[in-house]
């Protein structure tokens, strides 16, 4: 696996495994999910570079766009989650435990 | 310039690392901010300078700037950063399992894979990547429609979430 190929590929496991593994903040788990779509459009733009296909070069844009809704969305409801609790702390979502 | 490009893909590496593993939410945003930096570094050595500068624009001064913003609703007393026990755990736990897979998938490493998107080629006055992106505008002007319309979309799904006192989606807020 070439360098480039690796750590981008590497970028995304350790986004995922910060979004999945124990959190505190509802926040960081927004921010690991932007470094996630971060490592998609570096993949994205550099399969575009490195195979000069100009055609695909819109692909990292419209992913892009498509992240943009994405992060607004989980920020309203993390403006949602800290009008109704208070905090964005992960232990208060806590009414359906048992 | 072999170098630069490794020196960008370290940091970018180590960027994600001080976002995973868990500091206060401030500190993950200064890591994500650097981690972009270094990406646009790194797209922009391989000749992509027009996806490198909307990589700025629209991810660091747009996306990133709401996320600082939003910080504020994270706040805590005593914040976190990355020389406190949990988090100097997690940061060593994911640089080992980072340099294990490096162990793992060594094979290749030095392969040539580091192409420059050529300006000369067939002629043309502009870089590849602006030439396909201009492609967005012709040949593709359907999914602009689609990406525009989704993006006001989401706008309206926002005002719904955050209306207050039950009146949007949320019966609770």
């Amino acid at each position: 696996m070439t360098p480039v190929h690796f750590s981008f590929s590497s970028a995304f496991i350790l986004g995922l495994m910060g979004l999945t593994f124990h959190r505190t903040h509802l926040l960081s788990a927004l921010l690991c999910l932007e470094g996630m779509m971060l490592s998609l459009f570096i993949a994205l733009a550099l399969w575009t570079l490195q195979f000069e296909m100009t055609g695909f070069s819109a692909a990292p844009m419209l992913l892009l766009a498509f992240s943009a809704c994405e992060a607004s969305a989980g920020l309203a409801l993390l403006v949602a989650t800290a009008r109704t609790h208070g905090t964005d702390r992960l232990q208060n979502l806590n009414l359906l435990q048992c | 310039m072999t170098y630069l490009v490794s020196l960008l893909l370290i940091a970018l590496i180590v960027g994600l690392v001080a976002v995973a593993s868990n500091p206060a939410p401030y500190f993950a945003a200064l890591g994500l901010v650097v981690a972009a930096g270094v990406g646009c570094g790194v797209l922009i050595s391989h000749g992509g300078s027009f996806l490198s500068l909307v990589l700025f624009l629209i991810y660091l001064g747009g996306m990133l700037v709401v996320f600082a913003y939003s910080a504020a609703l994270a706040a805590e007393p005593f914040p976190e950063s990355w020389g406190d026990r949990s988090v100097l755990g997690y940061v060593v736990i994911y640089f080992v399992g980072v340099g294990l897979m490096m162990k793992f998938f060594c094979g290749g490493w030095y392969e040539g894979s580091w192409m420059i998107i050529d300006t000369f080629k067939e002629f043309s006055m502009l870089r590849g990547d602006i030439s396909g992106v201009a492609m967005m505008y012709s040949l593709g002007g359907s999914m602009l429609v689609i990406c525009a319309w989704v993006l006001l979309l989401t706008l309206f799904v926002v005002l719904e979430l955050t209306r207050g006192l039950s009146r949007g989606s949320l019966r609770a807020v």
